[in-house]
C-alpha cells in the first residue's frame, strides 16, 4: 500500500511541476479542496485567512488562468520542481475507504534569475476507489506561513 | 547635501506628467520618509486586532518597527519596538496576549501600557537613577483612534486628524454603518506580501480604472467576463457562491465614477458591473440593517466606493472588504498588508465569502493581486532605463479635474485625475506646504 500512495503522491506533484493543471485537479473529488493556511496550527479555514482555500471551483479558475496567454505574473513562467518525503500513512486514522497520509513537502521556484525554495508539511486525505485513489483535499502547512511573500502562482 | 530643493522637487511634477527620479530616486525616497511619512497621519492597525486586555500586535510604521498594545485598563497604545536600555526589540512575535515585555537583553520589563517596570540588579544605578529617568516604551508622538482604525504620526506638530481626513471620513464611516452594529472586526489575521517597486507605483494603481481590463484579463472567461470581486451571489438553497460570474470586465467603464479631496485622498466610486446582492442571507442582513438603522438601511447597505485611498499608505476596498496598508520599505520595495474585515452582526455567510474572496483576489496567490505585483516591479524595472525621463499621466487633461490640492473634485472613467491628485499633494508636502 505504500508503495501505491507514494506513487500517488509522486504523480500528483509532478502533475504541478509539468503544469498538467486541469489533470491536477481532475484528482480531486467534486467536494474536494486544496488548503494553505496563512497561519500556523488552524483548524478551520473560516477563522483566519488562508494563502489557498480552493474549492474546485476556484481551483478551475485560478489554474485555467495559469493557462490564459496574458497571465502576466507567469509570463514567463515559474519553473518549478516539488519534492514529497518521509510519507507516513496515518495509524489512527480509522475510516472505511479513507487513507490520511503525512509528509514532508519542498518547492523550488524559478522565475526570472530569483529561486525561491519553500517548505512544509503536507497531508493528503486519499479515497480508496476501484482503480487508485481521489484526493478529499491536501492540505500544505508551509513553515513560512505567516511570513511576507512574494507573488505566487503554482500550487505546494 | 541635497540636490533636490524645494524648486528642483516641483521641477519632477508636471502637470501631466512626472520625473522618473519621483519613483526610483533613494534621496527623494528618504526625504519622502522625512517629509511625508514623518509629518502627517499614518495608519496602524484597527483597534479590533488587539480585542482584549493584554493583546499586541508587532508591525512597522514607515520603516519603524512598533508595538500596537490594549493595557490591562483597556486602552489602546502604539510604541516603538525599542528598549529604552540598550535599544534591543523587546517583542518579535507577531501578535501575542501578556502581562508585559520583557526585553531579552537585560531583562528590563515593560508594562503592556508601555511604561517601564523594573530592571535587574537596580543597585548597580546611582540612587534615584531608575525613578528619575524616562524609561518607558516611548510612544508615538500622537495617536488616534476613529471608529477602531488606528492613527499615529511620528511628529507631534500634524494637523487636527478631521481636518487631515476631510470628507475621507465619511468613507470610514460608510464602511463601518454597512454592519448593523455600526462596527468592523478584524477578526481573521493579516497577509504580508511584498513587491520590489516604489510605493507610489500602488498608491496610483488602486486609482487607475485605465489598466483593470488589461492586466486583469488573464481573470476573464472568453466572454471577457470577470468572477466577481464581492463573494456574495446566492444560490437558491442559500450558498454563497464565491465565485458568480460578473459583467464583462471592459462594461462602462467610461462612466466609472472617480473622485478626490485635498491631502491627496482619493476614491474610485461603485464598479457599473457590480450588481446588487439579493438572496435568502441578504434578505436576512437587510432585516438586521432594518432593525438597526429603520428608514436609513437601504441607503447605509449600498456601497458607493469601490475603494477609498487614504494618502499617504493605505486604503479601504469596500467590495473586498479590507483595509490595505502599502508599507515603504525602500525605494524599490514595498509590503502590504491586507486586513480582513468583518462586518460585525451581518450574517455570518456573508464573511465567510468575504473571507474566501479575500483568499482567492487578494492574498499572496491571489487572482488580482499577482498581476498587478508583476506590473508595478516592470514599471520600476523599466523606469531605470534613461530612455527618457517623463512618465506620462495625461489621460483625462481635458476634463474637468480641479485637483490642485485646495479643494474636492470629481473626475471619471479611465482618466489619470487619481495619480495626478497624490502628485500634486505629493509636491506640497515635500516642498513643507502640505
Ligand atoms: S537592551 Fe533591553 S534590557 Fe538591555
Ligand atoms: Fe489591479
Amino acid at each position: 500500500m505504500l508503495a501505491d500512495i507514494e506513487k500517488y503522491l509522486y504523480r500528483e506533484v509532478r502533475l504541478l511541476d509539468e503544469r498538467r493543471f486541469e489533470e491536477w485537479t481532475d484528482l480531486y473529488t467534486e467536494d474536494g479542496y486544496y488548503w494553505v493556511p496563512a497561519y500556523p496550527n488552524q483548524d478551520d479555514p473560516y477563522k483566519a485567512v488562508s494563502i489557498f482555500f480552493d474549492d474546485r471551483e476556484v481551483m478551475r479558475t485560478r489554474l485555467s488562468r495559469l493557462d490564459h496567454p496574458n497571465v502576466h505574473a507567469q509570463k514567463p513562467a515559474s519553473r518549478t520542481v516539488h519534492v514529497v518525503s518521509n510519507i507516513e500513512i496515518d495509524e489512527n486514522h480509522n475510516v472505511d475507504g479513507e487513507v490520511l497520509v503525512h509528509s514532508t513537502l519542498q518547492m523550488m521556484e524559478y522565475r526570472l534569475d530569483n529561486q525561491t525554495s519553500y517548505g512544509g508539511r503536507a497531508q493528503h486525505l486519499l479515497l480508496k476507489t476501484n482503480d487508485g485513489f481521489m484526493l478529499k483535499w491536501k492540505r500544505v502547512d508551509l513553515i513560512n506561513c505567516d511570513s511576507s511573500f512574494g507573488p505566487l502562482a503554482v500550487p505546494f | 547635501m541635497t540636490a533636490y530643493n524645494n524648486s528642483a522637487l516641483r521641477e519632477l511634477v508636471q502637470p501631466d506628467r512626472v520625473h522618473r527620479d519621483f519613483y526610483i530616486n533613494p534621496e527623494v525616497f528618504d526625504m519622502e520618509m522625512e517629509r511625508i511619512f514623518g509629518r502627517i497621519w499614518l495608519f496602524v492597525g484597527h483597534a479590533s486586532q488587539v480585542p482584549n486586555n493584554g493583546d499586541y500586535i508587532t508591525t512597522t510604521v514607515a520603516r519603524q518597527p512598533v508595538i500596537m498594545s490594549r493595557d490591562r485598563k483597556g486602552e489602546v497604545h502604539v510604541m516603538f519596538n525599542r528598549c529604552t536600555h540598550r535599544g534591543s526589540q523587546v517583542c518579535l512575535e507577531q501578535s501575542g496576549n501578556t502581562q508585559r515585555f520583557e526585553c531579552p537583553y537585560h531583562a528590563w520589563v515593560f508594562n503592556t501600557d508601555g511604561r517601564f517596570a523594573g530592571a535587574p540588579y537596580p543597585k548597580g544605578y546611582e540612587d534615584g537613577f531608575l525613578a528619575k529617568e524616562k524609561l518607558d516604551l516611548v510612544k508615538l508622538p500622537r495617536m488616534e483612534i476613529y471608529r477602531g482604525f488606528v492613527f499615529v504620526s511620528l511628529s507631534t506638530d500634524v494637523p487636527d486628524i478631521d481636518v487631515f481626513l476631510g470628507p475621507m471620513k465619511d468613507h470610514i464611516d460608510a464602511f463601518c454603518d454597512r454592519s448593523p452594529e455600526g462596527e468592523v472586526e478584524a477578526c481573521a489575521g493579516v497577509f504580508r506580501y511584498r513587491y520590489s517597486g516604489n510605493w507610489k507605483l500602488q498608491m496610483e494603481n488602486q486609482t487607475d480604472v485605465y489598466h483593470i481590463m488589461f492586466t486583469h484579463v488573464s481573470t476573464t472567461d472568453e466572454d471577457g467576463k470577470q468572477f466577481r470581486r464581492e463573494g456574495a451571489e446566492e444560490d437558491e438553497a442559500g450558498k454563497v457562491k464565491v465565485l458568480a460570474q460578473d459583467s464583462r470586465l471592459d462594461d462602462q467603464w467610461e462612466e466609472h465614477p472617480l473622485g478626490g479631496h485635498r491631502h491627496g485622498h482619493v476614491y474610485m466610486g461603485r464598479f457599473a458591473m457590480d450588481k446588487k446582492n439579493s438572496g435568502p442571507i441578504y434578505d436576512r442582513y437587510k432585516a438586521s440593517m432594518e432593525d438597526a438603522y429603520g428608514d436609513k438601511a437601504e441607503d447605509l447597505m449600498t456601497v458607493k466606493t469601490h475603494n477609498s485611498i487614504f494618502y499617504p499608505h493605505w486604503s479601504i476596498q469596500h467590495l473586498t472588504q479590507h483595509i490595505r496598508v502599502m508599507n515603504p520599505i525602500s525605494v524599490d520595495c514595498t509590503e502590504n498588508i491586507i486586513i480582513p474585515l468583518k462586518l460585525k452582526g451581518a450574517p455570518e455567510e456573508m464573511w465567510h465569502a468575504a473571507l474566501r474572496s479575500n483568499n482567492n483576489s487578494h492574498s499572496p496567490s491571489g487572482m488580482v493581486m499577482s498581476d498587478d505585483m508583476e506590473v508595478w516591479v516592470r514599471c520600476h524595472e523599466g523606469l531605470k532605463t534613461q530612455s527618457t525621463d517623463w512618465v506620462v499621466l495625461a489621460r483625462g487633461m481635458n476634463e474637468n479635474f480641479t485637483g490642485d490640492n485646495t479643494g474636492s473634485y470629481e473626475s471619471h472613467g479611465t482618466s489619470e485625475s487619481g495619480a495626478r491628485n497624490q502628485q500634486v499633494a505629493w509636491v506640497d508636502y515635500m516642498c513643507g506646504e502640505g
